[in-house]
């Protein structure tokens, strides 16, 4: 994939997931996310033993309805599909992509706080979001620098 | 009934400058950040993945898990401490319990290291171990996964997962006992392992379900006191290498000794003080191999030590500073774990310790003066070493014990700022005899975590089974069953508008509605988790150290003790109860405002000039809990009434009652900052009173404060209650120890439970908050524990500088000064 997509296409997927933490793209966030994720799965060995042996289901869901994705891990692998999944490990309802990500990832992970403050719903097995919350830092944990 | 011996009880000649070991390891101790330990949950996922046998029954299951733990658990010495033994493989080490809530470190395994708010170390390899090995192991078998599907994800745990509701604190423990240690240091664990021989081999031809499920019992706490005495011995063969390898002949003899000892106890009985304090650490070393690291506490240790302290004394093998300085070392061994707090969690509710309680002094089983020269030097432990762990408390019988231990005592808590706390032994007794325990029983309580009581090795309490925001249940009666945070989702049952009610009897009416339907949801949440800890959490090591599992042959889990229950606390009682005035008293009595009125600016967060306006007059006119105002103490009692009677009217799936409790840990916090503003004069987001303590602010005299919160004492609260108090530090320490004991008293004679103190002023705090590089060993009491200020958050922070307080030579309330 990384082939397909260069070097230059793959900065621009760093560059945008990076973009997200700045206030104007975080709508973007969840998009930006599954995308690197998919990609660094493929292309860094170390960050894909996270798929070993894992079997996933997530729903992905803006209260708005504007957002509806399920991401499924199996079989070492990642797929992202739009639409409602059936028998999701976890549901997860979140009222924008900021408040997606303030629920994630950044500034700092902050899941209880967001469901104290009803920013997020969820609905399921919270370890599958707890791994999920991991990936996504690592993810954040390797955006290269800009120059 | 004992008789002092000491010159001198506040044995003010022992200094940390004379005890040179405590002062070394104090040092240590506060220079230490906490690192988290993942060796048990390797051990123990290494056993269910490669060597358990589900055809074991539970017990015995947990019994070999936790067994494979402890013949594996790296024996370690970190420093001079003279006990022997560490909870975890770090110095200062935070344990993970996958069977709980260890998978909330999952998306911070990378920068917990680092993280800003008290971070807690852990290396590369351990998080990849956590990451890749650990933790896809657990995914969907943790107590909180097991029970939503075994029972289909409830109602009740959805409620739960809300979090804004109630806290099911099974998910993350039970843990909160106290065990009798009498037998094993008499017997040792080999005659603790004899007797249950005997009782599995009378067993051997079962005839029924309940005689196999018992020789299944007795078969599990021999596995169980296996592994503690395995691990006795590699303590034993790891001092000896140590000893082996010393440069400094004293340090090689010390290593020596502590080898000889560990090779005798626990599985042989103690003969010595020493011997017995090192096996009472071993076994709750085994202990917290079994259960997480929340309140497991020795107990009364100045009792259960006292005739190996006199023998010793008595045959000239210990001075009055050995004594103090191997007590020290004990009290820092307590201090070795601390509690895994993801990064959220420190933001809401963080700065909470482990809370093992000791308690000190109080009556004997005869009723009798039970102070003696151990429970002394135990407090001037207490005050040189002035450290978070042990919580310690100290029981006061009013006509049993003497004036001079309670001066003691004072002044302890002076010198400290903090600890320990005062629990009085009149009331706390006649609440436990309230329960159907023997007076004797009664008599030998102690002290769990926070405030919680039990008789010693006898009581199973489960105390911090529910922790209920009764912020809820008041918000879902003015809102028909709704609250703010949640929107338009209907929560309880649908009750009538407010500005329907003709009187606030029928709000009274309402209220309860709502309280009760939310008990009955916690309530059985918990009688679901009970049901899954009876399946993968029973203990049997714990069980072992118990009166009645080893009559009954039944693990603790399974309603072994000879006393049940579950406990159940309560957050923003104050809150609630000014709340209930302040409807009463402006709705239905001055009719100053309408209930709409009221709604209205309460849902608006009492926003704009009129709002504020409003606001002000809820918060200054009507009456207040803590003062004398008729109104407020009818609502207080009834609402502690009403409580008991609701909790004690349900079973337990033990067979024990509910017992209430008031004590909030930093709960009050996190919880009232979430909250919506509330009748009384509250703002969103502002944090609730602690405990039962009245709401800041609200009681201007201290003696009023005392006595409306000491009439509600006794039968109707019988699992305690924290009362926090803060005093002016007054220059004339000794007069100030005479009027701080005096005020004591006359709380106790009003039948207060329990009293905690923070001696300092509003402007400390705040200089300690802006300055927390000043105050790095700053100790407070925050809920029925101590903190260190500097780790609490923000909120709490605020708490505790707004907290009132008081001179205790006028009895007046200080005025706050004006915060920025």
């Amino acid at each position: 994939m990384f082939d397909v997509i260069g070097a230059k296409g793959m900065e621009k997927v760093w560059a945008d997931f990076r973009n997200c933490f700045d206030s104007e793209l975080a709508e973007e966030f969840l998009q930006s996310l599954l995308t690197l994720m998919q990609i660094v799965f493929v292309i860094n060995h170390d960050y894909r033993r996270n798929l070993d042996k894992f079997n996933g289901r997530y729903q992905f869901r803006s209260v708005d309805g504007e957002v509806t994705i399920g991401v499924l891990f199996a079989n070492s692998r990642m797929k992202v599909v739009e639409g409602m999944i059936d028998s999701p490990h976890i549901t997860v309802t979140f009222r924008d992509g900021r408040t997606l990500m303030n629920f994630i990832i950044s500034p700092r992970q902050d899941i209880l706080g967001s469901m104290l403050k009803h920013d997020v719903k969820t609905e399921g097995n919270l370890n599958y979001l707890y791994k999920f919350g991991f990936m996504a830092k690592q993810l954040q944990l390797m955006i290269p620098q800009p120059a | 009934m004992t008789t002092i011996t000491l010159d001198d009880i506040s044995l003010k000649n022992f200094t940390l400058e004379n005890l040179p070991r405590l002062q070394e390891l104090r040092t240590q101790y506060f220079a230490r950040r906490p690192e988290i330990c993942i060796e048990r949950a390797r051990y123990i996922t290494q056993y269910l993945r490669y060597h358990d046998d589900a055809k074991d029954s539970p017990e015995v299951r947990q019994a070999k898990k936790v067994s494979h733990f402890l013949h594996h658990k790296s024996a370690q010495f970190h420093d001079r401490n003279l006990i022997a033994g560490s909870t975890t493989s770090k110095a200062l080490g935070a344990p993970l319990f996958p069977e709980f809530f260890a998978l909330t470190l999952w998306p911070e395994l990378e920068t917990v290291s680092n993280r800003a708010k008290n971070p807690q170390k852990l290396t590369a390899e351990e998080a990849k171990e956590l990451n890749l090995e650990i933790f896809p192991f657990w995914m969907d078998k943790n107590v909180l996964e097991i029970t939503r599907t075994r029972f289909g994800n409830p109602e009740c745990l959805q409620l739960f997962e809300n979090l804004v509701f109630f806290i099911a604190s099974k998910a993350g423990c039970i843990s909160h006992a106290v065990p009798a240690y009498t037998f094993m240091l008499e017997h040792g664990l080999s005659g603790l392992m004899e007797l249950a021989a005997e009782k599995e081999k009378a067993l051997a031809s079962p005839t029924n379900k309940e005689q196999q499920n018992q020789a299944d019992f007795f078969r599990a706490v021999q596995i169980s006191l296996q592994g503690v005495m395995a691990h006795a011995e590699h303590l034993a063969e790891e001092a000896e290498q140590l000893a082996r390898v010393a440069n400094d002949p004293e340090d090689a003899a010390e290593f020596t000794e502590m080898a000889a000892i560990c090779r005798r106890v626990p599985a042989g009985p103690a003969t010595t003080f020493r011997e017995a304090l090192n096996a009472i650490w071993i076994c709750q070393v085994g202990i917290h191999a079994e259960n997480i690291n929340m309140a497991m506490s020795p107990g009364r240790l100045d009792q259960i030590l006292y005739p190996y302290y006199r023998s010793d004394i008595a045959a000239g093998r210990l001075d009055l500073a050995r004594a103090i300085e191997l007590v020290g070392c004990l009290w820092l061994k307590i201090a070795d774990n601390v509690t895994m707090v993801p990064e959220a969690s420190e933001e809401m509710f963080g700065g909470a310790g482990t809370v093992p309680a000791i308690t000190l002094g109080g009556v004997d089983s005869e009723g009798e003066d039970a102070v003696n020269d151990l429970t002394y030097i135990m407090l001037r432990v207490t005050e040189l070493l002035a450290i978070r762990d042990p919580n310690v408390n100290a029981r006061y019988d009013y006509e049993k014990n003497s004036s001079a231990y309670c001066r003691r005592v004072s002044e302890v808590v002076l010198n400290t700022k903090s600890v320990p706390a005062f629990f009085n032994d009149k009331a706390n007794i006649a609440a436990l005899t309230g329960q159907g325990e023997t007076l004797e029983h009664a008599r030998d309580y102690a002290v769990i975590g926070c405030v919680e009581l039990a008789s010693s090795g006898r009581d199973y309490p489960a105390s911090s089974s529910i922790m209920m925001n009764l912020a809820a249940p008041l918000e879902m009666a003015l809102f028909g069953g709704k609250r703010p945070i949640t929107g338009e989702e209907q929560i309880g049952p649908v009750t009538p508008a407010p500005s329907e009610l003709k009187s606030f009897e029928d709000f009274w009416q309402i209220f309860k509605i709502q309280l009760d339907w939310l008990v009955k949801q916690a309530i059985q949440l918990n009688e679901y988790m009970g049901a899954v800890h009876q399946e993968i959490m029973p203990s049997p090591l714990l069980s072992s150290l118990f009166i009645g599992p080893m009559d009954k042959g039944k693990d603790l889990i399974q309603g072994g003790a000879l006393y049940n229950s579950s406990g159940a606390t309560h957050i923003a009682f104050a809150d609630v109860v000014d709340s209930l005035n302040a409807i009463e008293q402006t709705v239905f009595i001055e009719k100053k405002y309408t209930f709409n009125d009221l709604l209205k600016h309460v849902r608006a967060d009492f926003s704009g000039p009129e709002g504020e306006k409003v606001r002000l007059y809820l918060q200054n006119h009507p009456p207040k809990y803590g003062t004398e105002a008729p109104i407020a103490r009818k609502n207080a009692r009834n609402l502690v009434r009403h409580l008991f009677a609701l909790y004690q009217s349900h079973t337990n799936y033990r067979g024990g009652p509910y017992r209430p409790s008031y004590w909030t840990m930093t709960n009050h916090a996190g919880l009232g900052g979430i909250t919506g503003a509330l009748p009384h004069g509250r703002k969103a987001g502002k944090v609730f009173s602690s405990g039962i303590t009245p709401v800041s602010g609200a009681a201007p005299e201290l003696t009023a404060c005392l006595n409306a919160v000491a009439e509600l004492g006794g039968e109707l609260v019988p699992g305690g209650w924290a009362l926090n108090i803060k005093y002016t530090p007054e220059a004339d320490l000794k007069k100030m120890s005479e009027y701080f004991a005096q005020t004591i008293e006359a709380y106790f004679r009003a039948w207060g439970q329990q009293v905690q103190f923070n001696v300092m002023t509003y402007e400390m705090l705040l200089d300690a908050k802006k300055h927390p590089q000043k105050y790095p060993e700053l100790m407070v009491r925050v809920s029925g524990y101590s903190a260190y200020f500097k780790d609490l958050n923000e909120m709490m922070k605020d708490e505790l500088i707004t907290r009132t307080q008081y001179g205790l030579t006028d009895g007046h309330a200080v005025p706050l000064p004006p915060l920025q």
